[in-house]
């Protein structure tokens, strides 16, 4: 009893640990306005990593959501830039990222290609493009506020980006846990084979994830591009090792095993509140990649040793 | 006699290799009939056609004496004939009710998500029926013996109302007392007048739980009788049989 709360919570309770080594190691950390920051930071992350968290649902995996999140950053950066209406450039940011997530499905379910490298391909082509748009140079201007506050505003004197964050995720709890389609998701990437035998159209499901991550990284993206008034290409990258830390450190929390959008939520909070309090604390910037590597390659050895091995972990072995 | 399902003339070539021919066969509801042959006799072929997985070279299939024809697995589902293979029948890391409805779960309005509570139940009385005694419902699949595991894949036809239950040598892989424990589901199945065709290499499986018994040689069919007064032994020679 003890061993199994100690397996579904364990690094949950990690994280509150760390949180409540900080709120006594720093006098600023439990502010409210840092708490805000991490908050908002969480929600870029957080977004990103559901993506993620999905695709890695049916057992493939996206290499390509920071880069995908460039791209459509960019495409809806120069749109904005060039006077565009906002809501039209909008919609295309999300529609880049959706049609990247799409071509990551038709790569790996029509072409046959390993998920690890077709989204490797997917992304390299769209960090080509993101280039190409801006010819290497950032888009940086005063946008309209109608655009600028899709993320800097609030409602309800909540900002915005921990609504969008809470909408997304509560989506993707829905989906994946409530309904008949994230229980195909789940079934898919649990047993391919047994879940085609019951009828599951299993490389639909993948298609629908890989696509969704991409609509994710759109969704991400904008909401990157509104925040800053800006848009460069790589410029999410830096999120792109912490959307995966996240997710494979949820992965040993609430669902021990299992990729899951609580996991995720709570994972990236508290690897946002491990960067804000690193750097509080005084720490080098440097030890914010040795500690996530860190975390990378532990969540991953427990998936991998825990209990029933994460069918994504057996695909990483390439037998398949 | 009236049969629930007849086969004509099935045939089934791979290329140049011919895994039947000419077929003819007739099942009556609420038969046990063991399919049994050497390696390479044509059994999982035939399955695999009445299972809807591939469709016949030559031949009719008949349901209740209508020409049929499978589209695919779930067509064949759907017109009452579930097929539980050995090893792909479940997803491990799910649990029980999820395997039971896998690909076909119950919803409730009035959002249409998912009705979890209902389908536990359902489970649990599924198992019920098969005299299986497991506490709880959303116990992962990999953590039952290989016996429940059966358990657990019939309920799943038991699900779909599956007038014809297919099991492709479902004790090849169990103890001899998990092997106990699957044949007394076929028993129950029987006794609910549950039709069953039982693909086995187990003869004293076959001569514990079979109305009859059809053996398969080279793609024919060269034996289909009442199992009554056999020995596993004599079934045995029966397969081994050389020229015909
Ligand atoms: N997909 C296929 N392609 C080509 N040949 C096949 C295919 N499936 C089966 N065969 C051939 O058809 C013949 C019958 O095979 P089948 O699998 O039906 O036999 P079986 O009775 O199930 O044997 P076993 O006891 O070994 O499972 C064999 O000669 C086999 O090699
Ligand atoms: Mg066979």
């Amino acid at each position: 009893m003890i061993r199994r709360t100690l397996a579904r919570y364990g690094t949950a309770l990690a994280g509150v640990a760390l949180f409540a080594f900080f709120a006594l190691g720093s006098p600023v950390f439990l502010t409210p306005d840092n708490i805000a920051l991490i908050l908002k930071e969480t929600a870029f992350l957080g977004i990103l990593a559901i993506g993620f968290t999905l695709a890695l649902v049916t057992a493939e995996i996206d290499l390509s959501i920071a880069e995908v999140a460039s791209l459509a950053a960019v495409v809806t950066g120069a749109l904005v830039h060039g006077g565009t209406n906002p809501w039209i450039a909008v919609g295309a940011g999300l529609v880049v990222g959706t049609l990247c997530g799409a071509a990551n499905g038709v790569a790996v379910t029509v072409l046959n290609v390993p998920s690890l490298i077709a989204t490797l391909g997917v992304a390299a082509i769209a960090k080509g493009f993101s280039f190409m748009l801006t010819q290497g140079v950032a888009f940086v201007g005063r946008w309209p506020a109608s655009f600028t506050n899709l993320a800097r505003g609030t409602l309800l004197g909540v900002p915005n980006l921990i609504w969008w964050l809470a909408g997304v995720g509560f989506a993707a709890w829905l989906l994946v846990k409530w309904t008949r389609l994230g229980a195909h998701l789940v079934a898919t990437g649990e047993a391919d084979e047994a879940a085609r035998l019951a009828g599951i159209r299993t490389r639909s499901m993948k298609r629908l994830a890989l696509t969704l991550a991409g609509a994710c990284a759109g969704l991400t993206a904008v909401l990157l591009a509104s925040s800053l008034s800006s848009a460069a290409p790589a410029m999410a990258n830096d999120h792109f090792l912490y959307a995966i830390a996240a997710v494979l450190l949820g992965m040993s929390m609430f669902e021990p095993g299992r990729p899951n959008i609580p996991g995720t939520l709570f994972a990236a909070f508290t690897l946002k509140v491990l960067g804000n309090g690193l750097v509080l604390l005084g720490a080098e910037y440097y030890w914010q990649d040795i500690v996530l590597g860190t975390i990378i390659l532990v969540s991953v050895a427990l998936s991998a040793t825990g209990t029933g091995k994460a069918p994504f972990v057996k695909k990483l072995n390439f037998r398949r | 006699m009236t049969s629930l399902l007849s086969l004509r003339g099935i045939g089934m070539s791979y290329g140049a290799v011919t895994a039947l021919r000419d077929v003819n066969l007739d099942i009556a509801a609420g038969e046990v009939v063991a399919l049994c042959g050497d390696n390479g006799a044509g059994k999982s072929s035939l399955v695999k056609i009445l299972a809807g997985a591939q469709a016949p070279t030559a031949g009719t299939i008949m349901l209740d004496d209508t020409n049929e024809r499978f589209r695919d697995p779930q067509d064949a589902l759907r017109k009452g004939i579930a097929t539980i293979y050995q090893d792909l029948a479940v997803a491990p890391r799910l649990s029980i009710w999820q395997n039971v409805f896998l690909g076909s779960e119950l919803t409730r309005p009035p959002f249409g998500l998912l009705d979890k509570r209902r389908m536990a139940e359902m489970s649990r009385g599924f198992l019920a029926r098969l005299a299986v005694d497991i506490a709880d419902m959303e116990t992962p699949v990999e953590r039952l013996s290989g016996g429940q595991r059966q358990a657990v894949a019939i309920c799943r036809a038991l699900r779909w109302d599956a007038r014809i239950i297919i099991m492709d040598e479902p004790t090849a892989a169990l103890g001899v007392k998990e092997t106990a424990q699957v044949l007394d589901l076929i028993r129950r199945l029987h006794a609910e007048k549950h039709t069953v065709i039982l693909v086995s290499h187990a003869m004293q499986d076959v001569v514990a739980v079979a109305d009859r018994v059809v053996i398969l040689r080279g793609g024919r069919k060269v034996e289909d009788r009442p199992v009554a007064g056999l020995t596993a032994g004599d079934l045995a020679a029966m397969i081994m049989q050389r020229a015909a």
